[in-house]
């Protein structure tokens, strides 16, 4: 079977402007798959590059198989959820989730039937005469995806189609987008800049920025096991300090830091001498831990102490003035604002990446 | 803040003076078309009388002209509402550079005196029907038509235009996506959404039309339309006739700018049932109602 959509060599320029750079990429049939980033990343760009309004400026976007060069968004088997769902308001809900089959000619009383099922599915059954002006956030976001459904799309595109709801709905509906996608069985390609939902929804995530897909995916991967710099301080809470490697073995490093000697993870194979950035997770970071033993540590002193119950963070500053977070377990004793402490962590939770040159 | 009696009188002083200085002289000329005098008179209030309408549908020449009046503003809707349209849409498919030298050009019709848009249109359409063996296009209705239509058309793109730049491009994108082909998302998207503007465009266009003397008193040539008959007719003196004119043209505007607000109220307070329709359904989400999972 023919993957579901796969780019390659996609570069889009605007003028000057490099959008998408160098994108290469197969996404399977009945995936969920989602593009994160932060805003301005080109992961829209990329979205609408596979649904035809934006051609690549070099390199091919295959759909099942097939090129799509010249075949325009009216001809492709992808459906796309606008940002602002893009409903039509001069039509009813029914009209709306049958307008794509409209277009393509379907008689009526087969349109009818199908447009009656698929309100079914998306429990607005009662709602099919109304207007869309009528309805509440999430029934609209309910109609915009059966109005995409109906035209039967090999591929689903979701430019962030929650974040004008209210966080608690937000919550429901990312429940509710898998299971749909789940029972019709469709690669779904969602673009968004939360993390939470590319976490909790994708089976592969694309981690971008400023035009490059910088880290493909999954869930787990990207956040355990980041490979640049940026997917570590994009993707979950990260503290990272500078520093240059002195040392290489077995996999780990150690670096030369204003803080010490710190020993973590060497996953990318830098080399003695070499410019680095260590990242520890404020989950992996320990207090009162000395450093000796097992690990690397250093000395800082507490500012704030965010009590939350499960966990409570904990601001320190170190040395040098830079500010590092530490979360803190249930049963842990809680430090004192103004307190000295002495932080660690095992070396396997020190993650030792190459610090890219403009930072 | 308090307003003394001596203000709220004040302030009554001016409206009331505001509306008789605006409707005065229409209510004093509708009065006159009822009083028996031959010459139009409201005191002495001599007898009153309906002759005077009587009189009107009996003249030949006013009624040829309001026909033609008729004519050529349906005419003038025709052309100028469907060039206000495109000329609007050519408005958001250029670029931002080349916008203001366009506005410039396709308002410039509405900035020059119909005067001189008159005599122009005469003296091109003389010259082009003569070049091109073409003469019997040189006929007063049709030089009124295009000379009327040439600064109308800029009208109603104007009009189409306010409401244009309010259009979610999403919209046209969306049914494109769902299949649709472009003249398709014209009529099935665009149109349905400038309809009001392409409404209130079309209303604009015909009264502009039907009141226009500056072109029109020189592009009729040897036809005459109601505006042009008038202008010869108060050159002989007025008659009650033209009064009893003035009242059914004034009837007729109240009368539509009734049924306008009445079906504006009727959309507005659909609207609102809408908006408490949404409120009602978001409240309903929020407090939690499952939404039923698709099953």
């Amino acid at each position: 079977m023919a993957a579901a959509v796969e780019l390659e060599g996609v570069n889009v320029t605007f003028g000057d402007f490099v959008a998408v750079r160098q994108a290469n990429l197969t996404i399977e049939p009945g995936e969920f798959f989602s593009f994160l980033g932060p805003s301005g990343c080109g992961k829209t760009t990329l979205l609408r590059t596979i649904s035809g309004f934006i051609e690549p400026t070099h390199g091919s976007v295959r759909i099942g198989g097939q090129d799509m060069k010249g075949i325009g968004p009216n001809r492709r088997p992808t459906a796309l959820i606008f940002q602002n769902l893009a409903l039509f308001p001069m039509m009813s809900v029914a009209e709306n989730i049958g307008y794509g089959l409209r277009v393509r000619g379907v008689p009526r009383h087969e349109r009818d039937e199908k447009v009656k099922n698929l309100l079914i599915q998306v429990a607005l059954t009662e709602h099919g005469h109304k207007r869309v002006a009528e309805l509440s956030g999430g029934q609209k976001q309910r109609v915009a995806i059966a109005r995409a459904l109906a035209v039967e799309p090999k591929v689903l595109l979701l430019d962030e189609p929650l974040s004008a709801l209210d966080l608690k709905l937000r919550q429901h509906m990312r429940t509710e987008l898998r299971a749909i996608q789940k029972k019709v069985g469709i690669t779904f390609i969602y673009i968004t800049h939360d993390q939470g939902e590319a976490l909790t929804m994708s089976d592969r995530i694309a981690v971008m920025n400023a035009g490059v897909i910088e880290q493909v995916g999954d869930g787990r991967a990207v956040y355990a096991e980041p490979r640049t710099p940026f997917v570590a301080a994009f993707v979950g809470e990260n503290n990272q300090i500078r520093g240059r490697i002195t040392q290489v073995a077995d996999g780990f490093a150690t670096l030369e830091t204003p803080l010490g000697l710190l020993k973590g993870r060497n996953p990318v194979g830098l080399g003695v001498g070499e410019e680095a950035l260590l990242f520890v997770r404020p989950e992996a970071l320990r207090l009162g831990h000395d450093g000796q033993a097992s690990g690397s540590g250093f000395e800082a002193e507490t500012l704030d102490v965010a009590y939350e119950g499960s966990v409570t963070h904990v601001t320190l500053r170190v040395r040098t003035g830079q500010k590092i977070t530490a979360t803190l377990g249930a049963g842990s004793a809680l430090p004192a604002p103004g307190e000295m402490l002495c932080l660690g962590f095992a070396p396997q939770d020190g993650l030792l990446l190459k610090r890219p040159e403009r930072a | 803040m308090t307003v003394s009696p001596f203000q709220r009188i004040l302030f009554a002083l001016y409206i009331a003076i505001f509306f008789v200085y605006l409707l005065g002289p229409l209510a004093v000329m509708g009065a006159s078309a009822f009083n028996t005098p031959e010459y139009p008179q409201v005191w002495p209030f001599e007898g009153f009388t309906l002759d005077w309408f009587g009189k009107l549908f009996a003249d030949q020449d006013m009624m040829y002209g309001l026909k033609m009046s008729l004519w050529i503003g349906l005419l003038v809707v025709c052309i100028s509402v469907p060039i206000g349209l495109a000329g609007a849409i050519v408005m958001t498919q250029i670029t931002p550079r080349a916008r203001s030298l366009y506005y410039l050009v396709v308002v410039s019709p509405v900035l020059t005196p119909g005067i001189i848009i008159g005599i122009s249109t005469v003296v091109f359409w003389r010259q082009f029907t003569g070049q091109t063996g073409t003469r019997f296009l040189y006929d007063g209705v049709i030089l009124t038509v295009f000379g009327q239509a040439s600064f109308i058309s800029a009208y109603c793109m104007l009009i189409i235009l306010a409401r244009l730049q309010r259009f979610d491009r999403a919209q046209e994108e969306a049914a494109l996506d769902l299949g649709a082909s472009y003249p398709q998302v014209f009529f099935h998207i665009l149109l349905p959404f400038l309809k009001p503007a392409l409404f209130s465009a079309a209303v604009l266009a015909f009264l502009s039309s039907f009141e226009n003397y500056n072109t029109t008193t020189f592009s009729i040539l040897s036809e005459k339309t109601l505006t042009t008959v008038l202008a010869g007719r108060m050159r002989q003196g007025t008659t009650p006739a033209i009064s009893a004119l003035a009242v059914i043209i004034v009837a007729v505007t109240v009368l539509g700018a009734i049924v306008y607000e009445i079906l504006k109220r009727r959309a507005d307070a659909a609207a609102v049932q809408r908006q408490r329709a949404a409120q009602a359904a978001e409240e309903e989400e929020l407090a939690g109602t499952p939404s039923p999972a698709p099953a």
